[in-house]
């Protein structure tokens, strides 16, 4: 797919240069050029702002302004035409067949979910953004009656699920831990998605990360998730641990294996054990270190607060359940066998 | 050798019991299959694994205050049935235990005879204690906790979070499962294997009369706890 993508864009790029003949490298300075105006309110009014920040780290950013709006003049924004607008197509071609081919083709078009000035990949998008995008038409309230319908615990899995980790297809699934804080009392709760700044006053100044990954190897292990769980100076802070997609199909419909629970409550694919901690950076998107295999899994200090029914469960765990289970049998093999043995002293009293 | 009865399990009891027993059983197995989706395929789905716990917890949940109405409110009970005396801890669970380890073996009779006033052995005092005022209501508790995360997620992180809550209903139910295993097989301890189940049925124990009558009598004091290896003893020399 990106080979395609790359291909189109050289095709694309030929033609622009044509025009304007700037060298990659001046990308940044031709964006800032536009963002002069675009990036301030007061010049342009609120409706025609980009956020420079969150643009400038995306794929979208490297590409530059040009790219997209490729008919703009030197006399813009005077000369009154409507700049040009290159469509997702023209560079995602097999998503955006994909997506045409769906059911959901004719409901949303690509810019109701995304905003191609703010354009990320999955992995580095919360999975509580990737609802907000589904929420704005799918009604919260009535997604929790639909699915409460057939799904136990449905305000559990709504919450605790991006939308399309049922409703699109991806390669794979990992767990994505989500550092929230609560800003309620003890009894009102009110845990949300911490921010990049909540975070940076919690680390007093180091990089966020070093607040669970202490010896900053970009690597978080189950000592280090420990350390974070029982450091009393994040009581106010817990990990939160969603399921989701590494790529996402654009066939958004009901996948028919979602149905059956155990597509994700039961052991085994690798997905349970791949886990990521997924973090807050300035611009709004997030960025990801890997935790250790299996971590999740941890019967005590992982991920306290985040189990699966059916798939995270410890192994220790089990193996104690088994030795009380193995007590309970005592009595009937021990003292059964015993009792087999000196039955004629029984039968004898009887007598 | 004529026979007499006596009125040992009262209905709302026999109610509670089997409706607990049957409710456990399929909590067990089902729950097997909820920890375990990928070894245990017994129920048609996952879902229908699920449901089915869900509702035989309820059952357990509401037959347990049918227990607890039944001791604690109409025969007042309560405290008396299940709470082993000083003398119970100090002698009692030893006499007990040793019938069972040894002298069961050697053919003596049982130190204990259920009477209405005083059913259970010291042991089974001690054991239906930690079953029904502990076990029991900490896993109903925890599995009602279970089933509605969302609502109650502040009460579970006081708890400590989800995954200590899953490990307390799951040991907790380990021990249920194990304390089944031998409860029913003490169960069939009796002459016949059914001797005590039958009472549990039917609310009706079946005696020979010359045994202790006056256990039949259902004295009104609190049966002397002390009196009772005497009473096996006799019944031991009695052929
Ligand atoms: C001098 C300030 C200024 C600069 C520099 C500027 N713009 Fe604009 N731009 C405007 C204003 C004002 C409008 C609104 C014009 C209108 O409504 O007629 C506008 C409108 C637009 C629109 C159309 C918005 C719509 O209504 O759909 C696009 C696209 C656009 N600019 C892109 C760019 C790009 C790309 C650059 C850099 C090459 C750029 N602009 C540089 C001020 C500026
Ligand atoms: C990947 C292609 C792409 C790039 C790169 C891009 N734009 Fe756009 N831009 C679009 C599309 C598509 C729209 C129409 C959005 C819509 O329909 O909501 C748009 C709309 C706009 C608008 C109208 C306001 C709005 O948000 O709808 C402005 C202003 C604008 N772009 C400016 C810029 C500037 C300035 C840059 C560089 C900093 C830039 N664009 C880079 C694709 C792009
Ligand atoms: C000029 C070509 C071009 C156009 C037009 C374009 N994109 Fe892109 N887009 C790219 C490139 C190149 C990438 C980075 C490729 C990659 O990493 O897969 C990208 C990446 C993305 C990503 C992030 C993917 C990731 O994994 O990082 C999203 C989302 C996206 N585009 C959405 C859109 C949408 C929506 C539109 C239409 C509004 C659009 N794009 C239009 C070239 C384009
Ligand atoms: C711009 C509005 C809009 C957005 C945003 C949107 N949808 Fe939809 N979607 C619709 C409409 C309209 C329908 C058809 C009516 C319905 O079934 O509710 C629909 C239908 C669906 C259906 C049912 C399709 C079928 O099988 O018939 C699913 C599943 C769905 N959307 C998932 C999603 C997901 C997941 C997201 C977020 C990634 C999302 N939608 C975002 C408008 C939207
Ligand atoms: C656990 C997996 C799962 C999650 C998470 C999930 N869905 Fe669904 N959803 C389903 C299944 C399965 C159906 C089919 C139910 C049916 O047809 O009755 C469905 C049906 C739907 C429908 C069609 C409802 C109808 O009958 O009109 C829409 C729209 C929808 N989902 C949107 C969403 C949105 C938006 C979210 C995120 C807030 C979401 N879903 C989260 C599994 C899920
Ligand atoms: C119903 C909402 C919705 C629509 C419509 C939609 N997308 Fe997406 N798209 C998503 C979500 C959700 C993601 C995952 C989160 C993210 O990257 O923002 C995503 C991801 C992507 C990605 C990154 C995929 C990957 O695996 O790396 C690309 C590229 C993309 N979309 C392009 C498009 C294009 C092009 C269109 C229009 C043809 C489109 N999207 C329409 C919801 C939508
Ligand atoms: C098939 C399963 C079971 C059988 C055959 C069985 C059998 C019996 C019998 C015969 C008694 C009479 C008293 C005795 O001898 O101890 C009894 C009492 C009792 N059983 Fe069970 N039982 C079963 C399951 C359970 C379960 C699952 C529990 C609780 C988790 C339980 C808890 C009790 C308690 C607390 C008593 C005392 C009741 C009273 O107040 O009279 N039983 N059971």
């Amino acid at each position: 797919m990106k080979t395609e993508i790359v291909h189109k864009i050289m095709i694309l790029g030929l033609q622009i240069s044509l025009y304007t003949l700037i060298p990659l490298l001046a990308v940044a300075t031709e964006n800032s050029a536009c963002l002069e105006c675009h990036g301030d309110a007061a010049a342009v009014g609120e409706s025609l702002v980009i956020e420079a920040l969150s643009f400038d780290n995306t794929a979208h950013g490297e590409l530059g302004c040009h790219i997209c709006h490729a008919s703009i003049s030197d006399g813009h924004p005077d000369d009154g035409l409507t700049p040009s607008r290159t469509s997702c197509v023209e560079c995602h071609d097999p998503i955006s067949q994909e997506y045409a081919a769906s059911l959901h083709a004719g409901k949303a078009s690509c810019s109701d979910c995304h905003t191609p000035h703010r354009a990320l990949g999955p992995t580095a998008v919360s999975g509580h953004d990737m609802n907000r995008q589904c929420l704005t038409c799918h009604d919260h309230a009535d997604m929790l009656d639909k699915h409460g319908e057939w799904l136990p615990q449905a305000d559990l899995h709504v919450s605790m699920l991006p939308c399309i980790t049922c409703h699109s297809s991806s390669d794979q699934y990992v767990i994505s831990l989500y550092i929230i804080k609560r800003h309620g009392n003890m009894l009102s709760g009110g845990y949300e998605l911490a921010s990049f700044d909540e975070l940076s006053v919690q680390s007093n100044g180091r990089p966020i990360e070093q607040l669970v990954d202490r010896n900053a190897d970009g690597y978080v292990s189950l000592a280090e998730l420990r350390m974070f769980n029982l450091d009393p100076e994040n009581k106010q802070l817990r990990l939160q641990g969603m399921i989701t997609p590494e790529g996402v199909s654009h066939n958004f419909r009901t996948q028919d294996d979602r149905w059956d629970c155990s597509f994700c409550h039961a052991s085994g694919p690798a997905a349970r054990q791949v886990s990521f901690l997924s973090l807050a950076e300035p611009d709004g998107s997030y960025k990801r270190v890997p935790v250790e295999k299996g971590a999740v899994l941890d019967a005590l200090y992982g991920t306290p607060d985040f189990y699966m029914v059916g798939s995270t469960r410890s192994t220790a765990l089990n193996y104690v359940g088994l030795v009380i289970l193995a007590g309970g049998l005592v009595m009937p093999i021990g003292h059964g066998t015993l009792r087999i043995l000196t039955r004629k002293n029984r039968t004898k009293e009887e007598e | 050798m004529s026979k007499i009865k006596i009125y040992l399990q009262p209905t709302p009891i026999r109610i509670w019991h089997w409706l607990n027993a049957f409710g456990i059983i399929t909590l067990c197995i089902t729950g097997v299959q909820i920890r375990f989706p990928d070894h245990l395929h017994l129920f048609a789905s996952y879902k229908s694994a699920i449901l089915l716990h869900n509702v035989a917890g309820l059952v357990v949940a509401f037959s347990f205050s049918l227990w607890f109405i039944y001791y604690a409110v109409v025969s007042r009970t309560l405290l008396k049935t299940y709470m082993p005396s000083r003398d119970d801890l100090e002698h009692g669970l030893a006499r007990q235990a040793k019938f069972y380890l040894l002298t069961y073996f050697l053919g003596w009779k049982n130190p204990h005879h259920a009477t209405p006033d005083n059913k259970f052995n010291p042991m089974q005092k001690s054991a239906y204690l930690a079953i029904m005022f502990i076990l029991v209501p900490l896993v109903s508790l925890s599995g009602l906790l279970l089933t509605n995360v969302s609502p109650m997620r502040d009460l579970v992180l006081m708890i400590g979070g989800l995954k200590i809550l899953v490990a307390i209903h799951f040991l907790l139910a380990c021990c249920l499962c194990a304390f089944l295993f031998t409860h029913v097989y003490l169960a069939t301890l009796g002459k016949t294997p059914l001797e005590h189940i039958k009472p549990m049925w039917t609310g009706w124990e079946e005696e020979d009369s010359t045994e202790q009558p006056h256990h039949v009598t259902g004295s009104s004091r609190l049966p002397s706890v002390a009196a009772m290896p005497r009473t096996g003893m006799t019944t031991r020399r009695r052929p």
